[in-house]
């Protein structure tokens, strides 16, 4: 397959069979249950299929470097950053839509559930691929508009339609934000390609900064920079588990690359970007940490913990974007696809539990932190998964999320700058305040004495301990041989470097 | 693959390969699982016993990595051989003692595999040369030590203890991750060797924070002063993991730090005297504390953080050897401790010692190891506690202040009254309970006697150990003598005579406790105060209050209306706005 | 000449902005705050064909500006679906009254 027309249905193919998901889900909603299976299989077959093109602009765009596909004027390119971001939702994409095979099992609307994921995740593609500012947004506002129905796809649930509600507006007041950007842009350039528009930024004057400070605030609500993150606890723990485990672990992300690429544009305006970048690390480490520290509830203790974690990875794109250290935005790189995999982990396990505790009977409870007490008696795969991810994300070797972490705070002692140094240990001493959090977490679920929502627990699903087995193996791969990923997050350095004009 | 690197592979690779067969053999299975552990430990023990006439300081095993990794590099020089001895040998005991001390037990997948995980972690921290290993497995090591410290999760003070545990050991790492990343943006190299030879060639600032960091991630994983308030609860552990972990090794990897890397920060202003302090008012405030401590394994853990103490002030005082000499006596004595305290806990059922009293009768042998393993932590001849104490002492005299020295005299007074004060309270005076207590099964013999003719003789090799040392570590200038020569010089140096003179005032002290009455009196204030860990626990405690408050109080922040969401939105574009318009 | 047609469309975008804002900001109303939110997409498409206007390429701008629209009324009408449905459960469009989530 030549690596264009892959490019072409790494996008088409989720993106096509999210109507024939939902139609085969309609027609056959009232007849047959046997007919409306289908529908799930549809999905889970469309997804693993993209892993074929996947490969093939993966070999592509390692070996030769961006692939690029031409519809009419605009042009679709897939460079490192895409390619990782791509690889991450195909993966996450294709596990979270086995974990959900039992999960979302007869849920009212299961159809619409399996016709909104895979479309999500093409949006996500489209995102990573888009070449110019306005196709951007256009991907990003898709992407917008698919996660605002899944968050509410509990709609009978109070809580999942204030958390959508609430989701959908701030979300989309960002987005009118960036169009303002994009106009001001436009007005400036009378282009909106992002290579074009590299080399005429320096003209911009005080205008080009208006829009980058647009951008930074408008992606930046979708990336959970705080303070415009109020949105994230009440969607990620309101979202069915699946989905929290996309937004959580690819959706915020998302919104980061999309915003990297619009600021990379109007780097030559400003030398403030990578500052304003390491500015906002540090205020979501701390946040997101004080913020997760005394939380009841397991999923809203997570999402707040995603805040810190997006906080880490905006350190080490910062450190790229001011110093051109390939070490930072490779260590950024790294954490996201690691975080995928941990905090999808973490989400889905707790999901299971969910499943097994209360959703299995009907009861729509959120799994509440002495609910765990005494899991692993019951649940062994389910608790094990669990603290593994929980001290990933603490940052404990020999798991992947302590090498990415290493990887970033390299970058900033790299720099040489004391100041940087002591944003690096302000980082370190933020993992070890994260740790007490995640660390009780996983010992309850050690205790011998189990609460009583684990004595009536149901047993969990094989469909649903497939991908946790699946995302434990990475985490804990990647902790022993972390370069095994380099292949990737090497040519997304090289391309966020060249973003900047590095 | 040369033999060396092939030892190095089985001494961290069968430990670790352990841990994942106990886990896998499940707890159904508590036969299987012990033969395992036992299996598997001691082999690594063996391997690491074959490793020690192989020490040099050529790299054995090389593994290119690249990037922000560096190579993988191990070394099997004298510090680290003999450490990972150490680790592996004393780690197998504890295993075989657990046999019988968590027999029945259940979660023993959980139990090994964290043991076996924990000495793989441990012998690979010492044997590698790669700073970012060294601050991997040093992770590891916390790690492990909080899953055991708090293993009974159902008991509220045994999580806290190892949340502690981990939340001040990893304060601390901070310290050694920030020298470790500082090292490799200057030199360009995580290799320890290229950080030994070039240390000049840092800025004077630099090298400051590296050593200080280094000093701190020391102090927090040795629990020295201001970090020593972590030890004493982390005793919650069941006490073969307070043996092995919070006494004969992973405590250690603090002075094996602070000794690893003493060429490159000797030079740095303060350091030294800055160790020195450290480790001279962690000697002498725990000393003081386990005077005062009721439970036995509390007693137990001051002394050994007033013993870690004497190790860190004979490195700032120059004393590498004589602080190496110590630990590896100080693991011996103290396991031996540890475990026939376990021993004595698992019979009486208790561990608070003014329930005992009389146990001798009942435990002959294990009374019998006690009191061996005591009279070494008190110092006295000819016991392998006493040659390394005043080894330490005589570093002292040479390369510290006088007045330090006499601090430290003073503490080895302290530590033999507190030694007799604990072992009177065990096993003579009066039986408080009317309990039978049974003497330590067959496994817990098997443990104990080893340790115990150790104690005796392992002075013995301070010759090749000297000569190890000081072919294998080309950096730190060891000169090694022969036993005879070391022994004449104890016997004729007047600090031996003194400390012997204080040990024996502290001795007397306890025997003449009655009479002294008259100066133990204004005495209770200090008790109290020393109850309380001056004050350190306090600290302790207003530092969660105010991180807790802060967290509860930031979650108001919350609000949940859509109109101060939106609002946050639009002050984070005008304080971007405002940043830039600044002008940065 | 103030009154040309290119000033006019100025102050009229950032009218609107400000309108759209002050709005959101302000109101309680589920309902006024969607409204504010299509006011400030509303500006963001004027500001569009302003941009096209000023530097010659309004048939381009046109043509973004239609995309606009498309992408914004698939979001008007999830929203207001939304909107639907949460006076339904929580009968009232009161954000403080549907501000459940919190802390």
């Amino acid at each position: 397959m030549n690596p264009q027309m892959a490019l072409l249905w790494m996008i088409i193919l989720p993106l096509g069979a999210s109507p024939v998901a939902y139609m085969i889900g309609r027609l056959s909603y009232n007849r047959s249950k046997g007919l409306f299976g289908l529908a799930r299989w549809v999905t889970l077959v469309t997804v693993m299929l993209t892993w074929i093109p996947l490969f093939f602009v993966g070999r592509a765009v390692v070996i030769d470097g961006p692939v690029s596909f031409k519809v009419g004027r605009i042009v679709m390119e897939m460079d490192g950053i895409g390619l990782l971001l791509s690889a991450t939702v195909v993966l996450l994409g294709t596990l979270v839509t086995i974990f959900s095979l039992s999960y979302m099992k007869d849920e009212e609307g299961e159809e619409k559930y399996y016709a909104l994921l895979p479309a999500l995740c093409g949006m996500m593609i489209g995102l990573g691929c888009a070449r110019d500012l306005f196709n951007l947004w256009v991907w990003f506002e898709g992407m917008a508009i698919t996660s605002y129905l899944l968050v509410a796809f509990y709609r009978d649930q109070p809580g999942a339609l204030e958390a959508g509600i609430k989701y959908l507006v701030q979300s989309a007041v960002g987005s009118v934000l960036v169009l303002f950007g994009i106009s001001i842009i436009f007005l400036k350039a009378g282009t909106l390609d992002l290579v074009e528009l590299r080399e005429m930024a320096s003209g911009f004057g005080p205008l080009g900064l208006a829009a980058g400070a647009l951008f930074l605030a408008g992606f930046g609500v979708k990336a959970a920079m705080v303070p415009a993150h109020t949105w994230l606890p009440d969607a990620h723990s309101q979202a069915p588990s699946g989905i929290s485990a996309m937004l959580s672990g690819v959706v915020i992300e998302a919104g980061l690359v999309a915003m990297l690429r619009a600021l990379g544009v109007l780097s030559a305006t400003s030398t403030a970007w990578g500052a304003l970048l390491l500015m906002f690390g540090v205020l979501n480490m701390v946040v997101g940490n004080l913020m997760a520290l005394r939380q009841t509830q397991v999923k809203r203790m997570l999402a707040y913990s995603s805040l810190a974690q997006v906080g880490y990875m905006l350190i080490g794109f910062g450190v790229s974007a001011s110093y051109g250290l390939s070490n930072g935005a490779a260590g950024g790189f790294f954490h996201l696809f690691n975080h995928a995999m941990m905090k999808g982990l973490a989400f889905l396990a707790a999901g299971s539990l969910i499943y097994a505790l209360y959703l299995s009977r009907g009861k729509h409870n959120p799994l509440m932190v002495e609910d765990l007490d005494g899991a692993a008696q019951r649940y062994p795969l389910t608790a094990f998964a669990l603290s593994v991810a929980l001290l990933a994300l603490g940052g404990l070797p020999p798991l992947s999320g302590f090498m990415s972490k290493w990887q970033i705070f390299l970058a900033g002692a790299e720099t040489r700058s004391t100041a940087l140094l002591w944003l690096v240990i302000f980082a370190g001493l933020n993992s070890v305040l994260s740790l007490g959090y995640y660390a009780p977490l996983v010992n309850r679920m050690y205790r011998r004495q189990p609460s009583e929502a684990v004595k009536e627990g149901k047993p969990i699903a094989v469909s649903m301990a497939l991908p946790m087995v699946a995302m434990l193996l990475f985490v804990v791969v990647l902790g022993f041989w972390p370069v095994w990923m380099s292949w990737l997050t090497a040519p997304a350095a090289s391309s966020l470097l060249a973003g900047f004009g590095f | 693959m040369n033999y060396a690197a092939l030892c190095i592979g089985l001494v961290i690779g069968l430990p670790w390969l352990g841990a994942l067969l106990v886990w896998w053999a499940g707890d159904g299975r508590p036969r299987l699982q012990h033969t395992l552990a036992v299996l598997f430990s001691v082999a690594a023990g063996v391997a690491a016993a074959l490793l020690i006439p192989l020490g040099s300081h050529e790299t054995a095993v090389k593994i290119s990595v690249g990037g922000a990794f560096g190579d993988f590099t191990f070394v099997p020089d004298g510090l680290g051989v003999f450490l990972a001895a150490i680790a592996t040998v004393v780690g197998s005991l504890a295993v075989i003692f657990s046999v019988d001390y968590m027999k029945g037990e259940a979660q023993l997948g959980r139990y090994y595999a964290m043991i076996l995980f924990f000495i793989g972690a441990m012998a690979g921290l010492v044997l590698t040369n790669n700073l970012f290993l060294i601050f991997l497995f040093w992770e590891i090591t916390a790690l492990t030590s909080y899953a055991l410290i708090s293993f009974y999760n159902d008991d509220p003070k045994a999580v806290a203890g190892g949340m502690k545990a981990l939340i001040i050991t990893q304060l601390g790492g901070v310290g050694l991750l920030a020298g470790a990343l500082i090292s490799y943006a200057y030199l360009g190299s995580f290799e320890v060797s290229v950080l030994l030879e070039k240390a000049e060639v840092l800025p004077e600032s630099v090298l400051g924070i590296l050593a200080f960091g280094f000093l701190i991630a020391a102090a927090a994983k040795s629990s020295q002063f201001p970090f020593q308030t972590w030890l004493p609860d982390a005793m919650e552990a069941p006490t073969p993991v307070s043996a092995l972990i919070h006494a004969a090794t992973m405590v250690n990897a603090g002075v094996y730090l602070l000794a690893r890397f003493y060429p490159a920060f000797e030079g740095v202003p303060g350091w030294r005297e800055a160790v020195m302090l450290v480790g001279m008012l962690s000697a002498v405030l725990s000393a003081i504390m386990a005077l005062t401590a009721y439970d036995l394994k509390r007693v137990l853990a001051y002394s050994t953080v007033s013993q870690l103490g004497y190790m860190v002030y004979a490195v700032g005082a120059g004393g590498v050897f004589a602080s190496q000499f110590h630990l590896f006596s100080h693991s011996i004595f103290k396991a031996l401790l540890f475990l026939s305290a376990g021993a004595v806990i698992h019979a009486a059922g208790t561990r608070d010692m003014r329930q005992m009293g009389g146990l001798g009768k009942q435990m002959p042998v294990v009374r019998a190891v006690f009191v061996i393993g005591a009279l070494a932590l008190a110092g006295l001849p000819v016991l392998n506690g006493f040659w390394s104490k005043e080894l330490i002492l005589e570093a002292g005299l040479t390369g510290g202040p006088a007045w330090m020295l006499g601090v430290m005299i003073f503490t080895a007074g302290v530590t033999a009254l507190y030694t007799f004060r604990c072992v009177y309270m065990v096993f003579y005076g009066q039986p408080a309970q009317n309990r039978h207590a049974h003497d330590a099964g067959m496994f817990m013999k098997i443990a104990l006697i080893p340790l115990a003719l150790g104690t005796l003789v392992s002075w013995l090799v301070v010759g090749p150990f000297g000569r190890l040392l000081e072919e294998t570590l080309p950096f730190h200038g060891i000169h090694a003598h022969s036993l005879g020569d070391i022994a004449l010089e104890i016997v004729k140096a007047p600090v031996t005579w003194i400390a012997l003179g204080v040990i024996a005032l502290g001795l007397a002290a306890w025997v003449l406790r009655k009479q002294l009455r008259l100066v133990s009196e204004p005495l209770q204030g200090v008790a109290g105060v020393s109850r309380s860990s001056f004050g350190f626990e306090f600290i302790n405690r207003k530092v969660v209050d105010f991180t807790q408050q802060l967290a509860e109080d930031l979650r108001a922040g919350q609000t949940g209306v859509l109109s101060w969401n939106l609002l946050a939105i639009v002050v984070t574009l005008f304080v971007v706005i405002a940043i830039l318009s600044l002008g940065v | 000449m103030i009154f040309n047609l290119i000033n006019v469309v100025v102050v009229v975008t950032v009218g609107l902005v400000g309108i759209a804002i002050y709005g959101m900001l302000v109101s309680r109303n589920l309902m006024k705050i969607v409204v504010g939110l299509q006011l400030a997409v509303k500006a963001a498409m004027l500001a569009f064909i302003l941009s096209g206007r000023l530097n010659g390429k309004i048939d381009e701008a046109q043509s973004l500006a239609l995309t606009v629209i498309v992408t914004d009324t698939v979001v008007a009408v999830v929203a207001l679906a939304l909107v639907v449905q949460v006076r339904r459960k929580f009968g009232t469009l009161d954000i403080k009254a549907i501000s459940t989530l919190r802390r």
